[in-house]
């Protein structure tokens, strides 16, 4: 790769703490700006594939002491997810540059989508689980979380029709680079009925186990600049503690709708470019 | 629907797994610094990220085996056999 790792590292800072802010993900951000800098979308792919990694294994400790992660419901669609994004680190591999450019720019227009589309409480509290405390419960795809001072109980639902959206969010996810994230989560709580905070929280663990997948093909076909990638690992570590404090600051609707527009303003640019 | 059975804080629960990843987080962050000099801490750092979620998901399928939840526990084999594919395509390509 062409790029200084300053430019690299910078690049990462941002893209993660903006991702962080706005509850997109950096990679979304990161992967379609290195490839405006002009990398090649397959040398691109694995470093924001790492930044995923990253801001997985640095959220996992708080989400596990939070009791809100669904182990049982994020192992059952790492099957499918894990499988697409093998298959995509694999097509990445082949596809003609213009078209990886043309895939990113719809996968940005897709987040922007996402970003900007509101959701709703649609798991009321229920007064019978009261005494139940936050977590899943064992054998099932079901369990409770705390909401305030109440309990929320839920199950999956539509499971076959969530395994196969989350096979196709595998697949983006290793052809470009991208957590899926804004797929993986809107697909859980839209399909299965997951509420938002399990949703997001098993997410998180799941694009960690999705994007080491992705890694492992990219690394055996020499697309890896390991330099680049300890790089964006310290900046987007960094980048996402920022982007998390921030949140204090600044209105997290505000910023995911500007991510939106940025979003699709890269869509555009990299639709046009490719 | 069927309530759980009593349960201890998850942070009780899972107070070994959550030891065993801040510990990766600070050796991955450590790793990434000498990483950017030095090829092989780099790729050790890459290989703690791949690896980190995938002894998680070992363990829970351990945990949920040993305690009779067999179907899960296949579940999450399931999920090492994927990334042992990827890993034997890597190899292979």
């Amino acid at each position: 790769m062409d790029l200084h790792l300053a430019l690299v590292g910078a690049l990462a800072f941002v893209t993660a703490g903006a991702g962080a802010l706005g509850g997109l993900g950096g990679a979304i951000i990161l992967v379609p700006a290195l490839v405006l800098l002009g990398v090649d979308p397959a040398d691109a792919a694995p470093l924001g594939l790492l930044s995923v990694a990253a801001g997985s294994l640095a959220a996992a400790p708080t989400n596990l002491v939070e009791g809100v992660v669904h182990h049982r419901l994020g192992v059952t669609i790492e099957v499918a997810a894990s499988a697409g994004a093998v298959a995509g680190a694999l097509i990445a591999a082949s596809l003609p540059v213009a078209i990886g450019v043309r895939v990113l720019a719809a996968t940005a227009l897709a987040a922007a989508i996402a970003g900007a589309v509101r959701r709703g409480v649609r798991n009321p509290p229920e007064a019978a689980f009261a005494a139940e405390r936050s977590g899943e419960w064992p054998g099932t795809l079901a369990g409770a979380y705390t909401l305030g001072d109440r309990v929320v109980p839920y199950a999956a639902r539509r499971v076959g029709a969530g395994l196969a959206v989350m096979g196709f969010t595998g697949v983006v996810a290793g052809a470009t680079g991208v957590s899926g994230g804004f797929l993986k989560t809107p697909a859980m709580t839209e399909v299965m009925g997951i509420p938002v905070k399990v949703a997001a929280a098993t997410t998180v663990f799941t694009v960690g186990v999705t994007s080491g997948a992705a890694l492992i093909v990219y690394a055996g076909d020499g697309r890896l600049d390991v330099h680049a990638g300890a790089a964006v690992v310290l900046a987007a570590l960094a980048g996402g503690r920022v982007g998390a404090w921030l949140q204090s600051v600044l209105s997290p609707v505000l910023v995911r709708r500007t991510l939106s527009v940025i979003l699709v303003l890269v869509s555009v640019v990299l639709g046009v470019r490719g | 629907m069927i309530p759980s059975p009593a349960s201890l804080p998850s942070r009780d629960r899972f107070a070994a797994l959550i030891r065993f990843l801040q510990g990766v987080l600070v050796a991955a962050v450590v790793l990434a610094g000498v990483g950017l000099f030095a090829d092989a801490a780099a790729w050790a750092m890459v290989g703690l990220l791949i690896a980190a979620p995938l002894v998680r998901v070992a363990w829970l399928g351990v945990r949920w085996s040993s305690r009779g939840d067999r179907r899960y526990g296949v579940i999450a084999a399931a999920v090492l056999g994927v990334i042992a594919a990827a890993a034997a395509l890597a190899v292979g390509t």
